[in-house]
């Protein structure tokens, strides 16, 4: 393999089932010998250590920039305010530019025109980058600092991270898998770019189906590929009309996870659903349901090993 | 000798009365205060009222280049009070109502008026209908 493919794990609504279902996809692959990573990019909730029993480790800080002003070069001019598309920096004839952090965007624009170099670089930390591995899975996790709003500077990071170590290594893994947060914002977005697969995962309720053709919305803009797995399929009995819409619509199933108590009994322990070795567990409709989807996974995306 | 700034409404002016949006106000009124007297009025046009975001820092920057030393606010967001602050200019609360630039003035030389540090609304509350609707 020249790259390991990834997978893209989203769904627009919130709880869902998008890192269960990220964690599960993961697991199975790893069962068949995948080198597998699996990257947390929902960095406003980061929890899929939860769900694999792991710890986070090696934190590393996620920097941005912020203009400081160098009072010995600076010679008034104004052209960085003038310029700052965020209004960014306050400046008053014939005196220092002061920044506003709270709207700086980061761009650096203005450290780079500054006619006379008078701004310097100043890093505010917007969040943090962990690595973990349970279950033979590695884990990269991105969690944004509270009331930061560059939810995609960490996604961002994240897939910096991820090039850097294909770089290194382009056999270090199989396959990655990308857990996104719910909504179709720009952190959503960025994932979805970087993914060959597209799997939004819904739930057949009202609010499930908007948000899941407001994802599917996104993913035509960036013409990606996608199939859409249905979870807790059997709420309600909605399952056969909601399925019937979706297929009216033309849009394609990976496959349906009925409501399963051995699913709600392994997110509450910490081990995944496909972890489970005993075969008495393998009868389960949810363990039935994961196999379906891996199998249609395989042949849509065309993984060998 | 000091410089009161006050946002108003059409083209400002002793007899206008205030804009309750700071960063979106129509107009600044500049009211010179000499030994407790009125010595000078002009305005201006409020030329970032119509932007996108920023608009606090903007405003602030129009007060701060006419060398204002005060300002009477009513809504005050987040953007325009962390500027006023890093400008040291003194921010002066109105008591709310309909007031005039003359009323305000008079309030102010009284000593009524209360000096706030921080803003009263949060970010964005001066867009379409948001500044009415708040208290």
């Amino acid at each position: 393999m020249v790259k390991p493919k990834i997978i893209c794990v989203t769904g627009g609504k919130g709880g869902t089932g998008k890192t269960m279902v990220a964690v599960n996809l993961a697991t199975m692959f790893k069962n068949r010998g995948y080198k597998v990573l699996l990257i947390d990019g929902d960095v406003e909730n980061p929890n899929t250590y939860l769900l694999l029993n792991g710890k986070l480790k090696n934190k590393t800080e996620v920097l941005y920039f912020l203009p400081k002003i160098i009072e010995e070069k600076c010679n008034k001019c104004g052209l960085c305010a003038e310029n700052c598309a965020t209004h960014a920096l306050l400046y008053i004839k014939n005196s220092f530019p002061i920044p506003i952090s709270t709207v700086c965007s980061g761009c650096k624009l203005c450290y780079k025109i500054c006619p006379t170099n008078a701004i310097d670089a100043d890093l505010k930390i917007i969040g943090w980058i962990y690595t973990s591995s349970a279950f033979n899975i590695d884990l990269f996790l991105g969690e944004l600092k509270p009331s930061e709003a560059s939810s995609a500077a960490i996604v961002k990071t994240l897939m910096e991270k991820l090039k850097k170590v294909i770089e290194i290594d382009q056999n270090k893994y199989d396959v990655v898998i990308l857990d996104t947060a719910p909504g179709a914002h720009c952190d959503v977005e960025e994932l979805i770019n970087h993914a060959d697969f597209i799997v939004p995962v819904t739930e057949p309720t009202r609010f499930g189906k908007l948000d899941l053709l407001r994802i599917i919305e996104l993913i035509e803009l960036l013409e990606k590929e996608y199939k859409v797995i249905v979870n807790r399929s059997s709420l309600l009995g909605f399952k056969e009309k909601f399925l019937l819409e979706l297929e009216e619509k033309g849009i394609e199933l990976l496959g349906d996870i009925p409501l399963d108590e051995d699913i709600v009994s392994s997110y509450c322990q910490g081990i995944p659903l496909m972890e489970i070795k005993r075969n008495s567990d393998k009868s389960g409709m949810g363990y039935q349901s994961f196999n379906e989807i891996f199998k249609n996974l395989i042949e849509w995306g065309e993984f060998v090993k | 000798m000091y410089k009161i700034a006050i946002p108003t409404c059409g083209n400002g002016g002793l007899n206008e009365v205030m804009n309750k949006r700071f960063g979106r106000c129509d107009s600044f009124t500049f009211v010179t205060i000499e030994n407790n007297q009125i010595t000078e009025v002009n305005s201006i046009e409020n030329h970032a009222k119509g932007g996108t975001g920023g608009v606090g820092i903007q405003a602030t920057q129009i007060v701060g280049n006419n060398s204002s030393d005060e300002v009477i606010v009513g809504f005050l967001g987040p953007n325009a009070a962390n500027s006023l602050n890093a400008l040291n200019i003194k921010i002066y609360q109105s008591p709310g109502g309909e007031l005039t630039v003359k009323e305000l003035i008079d309030l102010r030389l009284n000593k009524k008026l209360q000096l706030i540090t921080s803003a009263n609304v949060g970010a964005h509350q001066g867009m379409g209908r948001g500044s009415g609707y708040r208290r």
